[in-house]
């Protein structure tokens, strides 16, 4: 065996040193890490990334993204957040829980969270804010359901697709004449969310609800009895359980309603502006438009359970980068730009009229919705659980479980023992 | 001074040889178990401050209907799933047995076996499609002989057994493997011995097989106990415990209640009877089932 001599050590030897001394010219990528559970929108999330190859010829930061599934998601969050290391420097979340029920966000720069409180629209204001003081960017506006529906399953059953119906009797009409079977053999009318976790469940929900005039917590989001399980409540909830045990216009027997309207098994579903992009990519064969929502009582309006926001990690060493990158993007253009390519509709107000959204089909019913008054909120850092609780009858009605009163009952008691912990 | 023996240096030995698996258990069992333990008395906000709360967590949780809902789903999806996997793979493992040839034998063993090295999620998913009302090549299998299509896992009354098909076929290959091996380590002079007593098969598996498999039928039965009752993967990829919490076990409660509700103390409660329960249950399982088997 050859000896080792002084000349073998003398090239590791250099390169620790080297990679020791700061400042040594050795490649270094300083990487931005942004974290999202968006993962039904990879070009929007990839536009962060293009983006972030700009910004660091300025500043020598890339913005690396990282996609995590959406189903488990706030685990995977909640570990990092906590655990300080390996935690993003941004990352797409809800302000209320992130920022409210912990105090993981760094609060905006105060002429960032100016810029952002002028230049997105009305409604859109409070989404990113905790108590008053804005954390986050909102990334979808347009995060309402509206009415997507088949065209050409509306002129095979006989109607206008153009005249969509306006008010709750005129839709359910529509739906039974557009149901020819239980989706596994014909079409149902309305495409309904009965799978997966009761949250999202009560995000469904909440336009028939609203609808009905009822809501699901008081005003100031501190009482659920008499709310939740009010008598526009109740009758709410049997309009959506008759929708499937009466009517039989919508199905337990499909899976995801989003699949059911692409493979034309349903002719309706209620879904966000995202959801324009989700069928352009997966279903280009479908024909559709898209309506405002019917109106009940009251209109829907444009409302969410779930406000987007990009929001900043205050243990992140790196946070006045990540300001800056957020800052580097406010803008107009690059609003457009990122929500044009991933088939969303923008979030600023001087994007409202551009090319591109007057191009897209649910300009009109967008316009119509915005017009709506703004519904019921329910930004409470414990929404995930209260809405779970919720959920769990609107659930267990549709299958049977019990009638929805005694059903919402029992919810809002629980709700309220939820608002009380 | 005493001078050290041989015993001395051979129990030192073995001390140092065990200290690292020590180690490892103290480090990623123990050690959060105690933690899990003394969580379950404070009401803790992740990354803010804890307060000590007593027993109000456990009075809590133990007085929520939701709870109790998911223990009683997790007990049925046992008792659908357990028994019929440890009947099933003596069933398989005896005629493993008496074939013959090492090399179908080998074969046969590993096709049972192969389901066993999937992961749990690739599994639920699989399952999930055969499952499908509409798409499912159960139904489609169930057409051909005129049988109207079923709900499976969207329905009320078919989700926990559909569920319990799954676990058994998961399941199967490792207990077939386990009863093989102790069928493997019964002297077949025993047999011989019964045979010409004039014992019938069926004696022989009564009287000689099943005593003698006492250990690994015990084994089994604290491992598919364990398995079942902490369930989580297939039914958090096929149900997310739907419909209508009609398959939300407890493991997925504490899951949902430590990582979507954030209600860490709550969670440890869970977790904390998880233990206890599995706890006590072995210990009865191992007093009254166990027989000391001498071949």
């Amino acid at each position: 065996m050859r000896r080792l001599t002084w000349s073998h050590l003398t090239l590791p030897a250099l390169i620790l040193t080297l990679a020791l001394i700061p400042g040594a010219p050795v490649a270094q990528t300083k990487k931005l890490v942004y974290w999202t559970h968006w993962e039904q929108n990879p070009d929007f999330n990839k536009w962060y990334a293009e983006r972030g190859r700009e910004f660091a010829k300025k500043t020598g930061y890339e913005v690396e993204v990282v996609t995590v599934p959406y189903q488990g998601y706030e685990a995977k969050y909640l570990a990092a957040l906590i655990g300080k290391s390996g935690a993003p420097d941004f990352f797409n979340g809800i302000a209320h829980q992130w920022c409210g029920q912990y105090d993981f966000c760094d609060p905006m720069p105060a002429d960032l969270a100016r810029l952002w409180d002028e230049s997105i629209p009305r409604y859109m204001v409070p989404i990113g804010k905790w108590k008053g003081v804005r954390y986050g960017t909102p990334i979808e506006h347009g995060n309402f359901q509206q009415m997507y529906l088949n065209a050409d399953l509306f002129k095979k059953a006989g109607l206008n697709p153009d005249r969509p119906p306006k008010t709750l009797d005129e839709w359910l009409s529509a739906m039974k004449k557009l149901t020819s079977g239980d989706g596994a053999s014909g079409v149902v009318g309305f495409a309904i969310r009965h799978k997966g976790h009761p949250v999202g469940i009560t995000d469904k929900f909440l336009p028939f609800a609203h609808a009905f005039g009822a809501r699901m917590l008081s005003p100031d989001l501190e009482k659920a009895t008499g709310f939740a399980n009010s008598a526009e409540m109740a009758t709410a909830l049997q309009f959506f359980v008759d929708l499937v045990q009466r009517d039989k216009v919508a199905s337990l027997a499909l899976g995801g309603p989003e699949d059911a309207f692409g493979q034309k098994r349903a002719a309706v579903i209620f879904r966000e502006s995202w959801f324009f992009g989700w069928l352009r990519k997966n279903a280009p064969d479908v024909t559709f438009k898209v309506a405002a929502l019917p109106c009940g009582k009251a209109c829907p309006g444009a409302g969410a359970l779930f406000p987007w926001t990009n929001l900043v990690y205050k243990n992140s060493p790196n946070k006045q980068v990540a300001w800056e990158f957020i800052r580097s993007i406010s803008n107009a253009k690059d609003d457009l730009a990122q929500h044009e390519s991933a088939g969303i509709l923008p979030v600023w107000t001087a994007n409202l009229e551009s090319a591109y959204v007057k191009s897209r089909p649910d300009y009109a019913s967008t316009q119509e919705m915005l017009k709506q008054p703004v519904p019921p909120t329910y930004f409470h850092p414990k929404s995930n659980e209260l809405a779970t609780a919720f959920g769990e009858a609107v659930v267990n009605a549709l299958y049977g479980k019990g009638q929805p009163k005694p059903l919402l009952d029992e919810a809002a008691a629980k709700m309220d023992k939820i608002l009380k912990d | 001074m005493r001078r050290r023996t041989y015993l001395d240096r051979q129990r030192r030995a073995g001390l140092l040889f065990v200290l690292p698996a020590l180690a490892y258990f103290s480090l990623v069992f123990l050690v959060p178990l105690v933690e899990s333990v003394i969580a379950s008395f404070y009401r803790t906000v992740p990354g803010g401050a804890s307060r000590f709360v007593g027993l109000r967590l456990y009075e809590k949780v133990l007085t929520d209907s939701t709870f109790w809902q998911s223990v009683r789903n997790t007990l049925t999806l046992l008792a659908w799933s357990a028994p019929a996997t440890i009947v099933l793979a003596l069933i398989v493992a005896l005629g493993l047995h008496r074939l013959v040839s090492l090399r179908w034998r080998s074969v046969w063993g590993a096709m049972y076996f192969l389901p066993f090295s999937v992961s749990l999620v690739a599994a639920a998913l699989i399952w999930q499609w055969i499952y499908d009302p509409v798409y499912g090549l159960l139904n489609y299998l169930l057409s051909l002989v005129g049988i109207p299509p079923q709900k499976w896992l969207q329905s009320l009354d078919q989700v926990l057994p559909a569920l319990a098909v799954t676990n058994i076929w998961v399941r199967l290959g490792f207990d077939t493997m386990v009863f093989l091996a102790g069928l493997q380590s019964i002297p077949g002079e025993y047999y011989e011995a019964a045979e010409i007593d004039g014992a019938t098969r069926w004696q022989c598996l009564r009287r000689l097989t099943l005593p003698l498999l006492n250990p690994q039928i015990l084994m089994l039965s604290i491992l598919e106990l364990i398995f079942n009752f902490k369930i989580f993967d297939q039914v958090y990829a096929t149900t997310q415990g739907g419909p209508a919490g009609a398959s939300q076990t407890v493991i997925m409660l504490l899951y949902d209640t430590a990582f979507k509700y954030f209600r860490l103390g709550e969670a440890s409660v869970m977790a904390v009877f998880v233990f206890a329960t599995l706890l006590a249950v072995t210990l009865v399982q191992w007093r009254f089932l166990r027989r000391p088997v001498e071949y």
